[in-house]
């Protein structure tokens, strides 16, 4: 009979929302965690305001954590991680390692929820100057500064009066392998660039873009209110070097609408870095045996619409382990995954539910 | 939650990851290849120092026992940048061996579509390889376009069978075996490799000179993963030859925004287009060195960048109105400006007679009397005109300064 528990590793939006669906329909959950606190990485990449509707981060966040916490059904270990894994649908046997030593946790299911890490600007072309110019950041160190309503430029704490993005930084390259789009940088960007005008109303902001992806419902509720009521200044064309002029940075590179290179100054240079997978996701994968794709993103199930089945019974994924995800993406596969790891633990094999 | 204020102070590091490096690693695929037993890998000799290339892989870099392969460019028309590499060996007791029977790399003539075939190209690379191997020294390469060019060679040679096939026929019909390095070796690394060594023979302060850096495309664009990256040097985001060195010796090196540039040498630019080489070795990098960093000299570390940037100074000089030009830079390899530092002879050894740029305030500023300097140097010439035999030796270069006849003039 299979173990009634579902093991959730990772305890970030998806994994909160799969251990609350999973609660609410009577399931039993262990919430597996490696930092001393709920969150993940909206919660360690000091998330300001999240895209969606300019909700605060933390209320967000902390509203998810409340949901589960003191429930009789979910037991909570933060600062413990899986180490070994034995058994199969129905009957894992998880040696989970913690402050109080190791223990074994038995589960009928798994569901990964180990999210992403932000691209390391290092990796890429590496003439963007990250770890050269102090006034060269990320979407990450931009929120930080957001977060807390301080937004100067790092290198002598003065106000910047020219500020501007980098798109698709650490994504769409083939050059150092990351091909893919991931999905939210556009986004968060405009929403930054739009918190930045609202602190900074003197200060000029830029985005030099490929493409703009603002899916659904951001085309007029964040890229258009951007452009007309902020005045972000969009730019498409591909920077390839950032240097000094001076204290300001220049940036160089080619303005395809004008159809001609070009230099600018800038006082701070924001590259929105895109995700890869995170240390956790890797681990936990050569762990559970779970398949990655060429990327080291957790694979899912071929053959049909499923989003969240790995290729191994029992295992399922929620969230940007599964590659590049949005919140939305992360809450909505969370829902299902949490839906069908029940499904194991009431004893119908993954064969029966496809039917 | 992370305050503004850590993220001022916050040391920001990037740590390569060779396991995450997006090209394959040669080394794998060349000693794939000798295992096969197609060819002789010519392994780095002792002693020899381990650095870290652009995506965290190491390079061996081979301190003595090299066989150096020198730039027809610089034997031709900058003679002080061989001279001076040599000299750097011999005064640092570094053993080597100065091959006579060394082919040009035929790179430029590659590059201005005048090769024949890619069989031909390889076997000019292989030959000179081989005959390395022959004499028991590992090869060192002077040009930083031959380097290039070879490792280009060695791609090819490693992904295509019948090219090796190819080759290594021709190769037999010169009583030659197929060689391939176990690195390809570019003598700027060796200098950064032993620069803690110079720096400590140093005879000059050079606290008041400013340098920029010119980083050759041929050595740090052309199979980028090569070369050597150091988390000291511009936080380990662009390469750290040259620069590492002029750093060591304790000038300051002055950054300028158009560093990444190509000096205008290009491939063939200079051949073809040269007037567009000359524009733009003069209005994208002297003048913009000029106006932004102010430098007293140009450091590089190719044939071609020292080649461009100092001979195209002529152009502006010719048609400025002598009122507004802007004051021009002198322009030398490292190896140059190490063995002044080191006390070598401007003119025996580092042959600046043969530049364009004036380098003469630089040789003020660093402390080294030019005019007594060029009064040795026409006593050798005329001690040589007197007797059609003689050259200049290394004993020579070496000697003190010895009473010159008056010659009056310069």
């Amino acid at each position: 009979m299979p173990n009634d528990k579902i093991v959730i590793i990772g305890g970030g939006p998806a994994g909160l929302e799969a251990t609350k669906g999973i609660a609410d329909l009577g399931g039993n959950v262990v919430l597996v965690e490696r930092r001393d606190r709920l969150g993940g990485t909206p919660d360690s990449s000091s998330y300001a305001a999240l895209t969606h509707h300019f909700m605060d981060a933390q209320e967000v966040l902390g509203k998810m954590i409340v949901a589960i916490t003191g429930q009789p059904s979910v037991d909570i270990r933060l600062s413990s991680k899986i180490v070994s894994s034995q058994g199969g649908a129905g009957n894992f046997r998880l040696t989970l390692e913690s402050p109080r030593g190791q223990e074994t946790v038995e589960a009928g299911a798994i569901i990964v929820c180990t999210g992403f890490d932000h691209f390391d600007p290092g990796g890429e072309t590496q003439m963007y100057g990250y770890y050269e110019f102090d006034d060269v950041i990320t979407l990450t160190d931009a929120e930080a500064m957001l977060k807390a309503k301080n937004f100067a430029r790092p290198s002598n704490g003065q106000v910047p009066e020219r500020v501007c993005f980098i798109q698709c930084v650490g994504s769409r390259d083939r050059r150092i392998g990351n091909e893919y789009c991931s999905k939210v940088c556009c986004g968060i960007a405009s929403k930054q660039a739009i918190e930045i005008r609202q602190l900074l109303p003197n200060a000029k902001v830029f985005i030099f873009y490929i493409d703009m992806r603002m899916y659904g419902y951001w085309e007029q509720e964040i890229y258009w209110p951007a452009q007309e009521k902020y005045h972000v200044q969009y730019i498409r064309g591909i920077v390839s070097e950032i240097l000094k002029k001076g204290d300001k940075l220049l940036i160089r590179g080619e303005d395809t609408t004008m159809g001609r290179p070009m230099e600018v100054t800038m006082d701070i240079v924001i590259l929105s870095v895109g995700m890869v997978p995170s240390e956790g996701t890797k681990e936990v994968a050569k762990l559970l045996d779970i398949p990655q794709d060429k990327y080291g993103f957790l694979k899912t199930a071929e053959g049909g619409l499923d989003t969240v089945s790995t290729p191994v019974e029992g295992i399922f994924v929620a969230g940007a382990a599964a590659g590049p995800r949005d919140l939305d993406d992360s809450i909505s596969m969370a829902g299902a995954a949490a839906m069908k790891a029940l499904a194991i633990v009431k004893r119908k094999s993954q064969r029966e539910m496809r039917g | 939650m992370i305050p503004t204020e850590a993220l001022k102070k916050s040391k920001r590091e990037f740590k390569r990851d060779p396991a995450s490096a997006p090209t394959e690693d040669m080394h794998d695929k060349v000693l794939e290849i000798e295992a096969k037993g197609e060819w002789i890998v010519h392994r780095v000799p002792e002693p020899y120092i381990e650095f870290d290339t652009k995506y965290g892989r190491k390079k061996k870099l081979p301190l003595q026992h090299t066989w150096h392969h020198k730039s027809c460019g610089q034997c031709g028309h900058i003679p002080g940048y061989s001279t001076s590499i040599f000299w750097l060996h011999r005064r640092l007791g570094m053993e080597y061996n100065d091959p006579t029977d060394q082919t040009s790399c035929t790179a430029w003539n590659y590059y201005a579509s005048a090769t024949s075939n890619s069989a031909a190209q390889a076997c000019v690379a292989m030959r000179n390889f081989a005959a390395a191997y022959e004499s028991g020294y590992f090869p060192q390469i002077h040009c930083a376009t031959s380097y290039g060019h070879y490792k280009e060679v060695r791609e090819e040679m490693v992904h295509h069978p019948e090219l090796r096939a190819q080759v290594r026929e021709i190769m037999a019909k010169m009583g030659k075996r197929l060689v391939m390095p176990e690195e390809i070796v570019h003598y700027s690394e060796w200098i950064y490799a032993v620069r803690h060594e110079i720096a400590k023979h140093k005879v000059l302060d050079l606290s008041q000179i400013t340098a920029t850096v010119h980083p050759a495309c041929h050595y740090y664009k052309l199979v980028q993963e090569d070369a050597i990256y150091d988390p000291d040097v511009y936080g380990g985001q662009r390469t750290a030859v040259v620069t590492a060195v002029a750093q060591a010796l304790g000038a300051t090196v002055a950054d300028y925004s158009t560093w990444f540039d190509c000096c205008g040498f290009g491939f063939r630019h200079i051949l073809v287009q040269r007037d567009f080489s000359r524009s733009f070795a003069v209005q994208r990098k002297i003048e913009v060195m000029r106006e932004e960093a102010n430098p007293d000299v140009t450091l590089t570390h190719d044939t071609g960048c020292v080649t461009t940037l100092d001979k195209s100074q002529f152009a502006p000089n010719a048609h400025i109105d002598p009122d507004k030009r802007k004051a021009a830079i002198p322009v030398m390899s490292e190896a140059q400006f190490a063995a002044l530092a080191m006390g070598a002879h401007p003119y025996r050894i580092c042959q600046l007679h043969w530049h364009a740029a004036d380098y003469r305030p630089l040789l003020e500023k660093m402390g080294i009397d030019w005019q007594e300097a060029w009064k040795e140097f026409e006593d050798d010439i005329e001690r040589l005109r007197k007797d059609p035999k003689a050259f200049l030796t290394w004993e020579d270069s070496d000697k003190g300064r010895a009473a010159h006849a008056s010659h009056g003039g310069l």
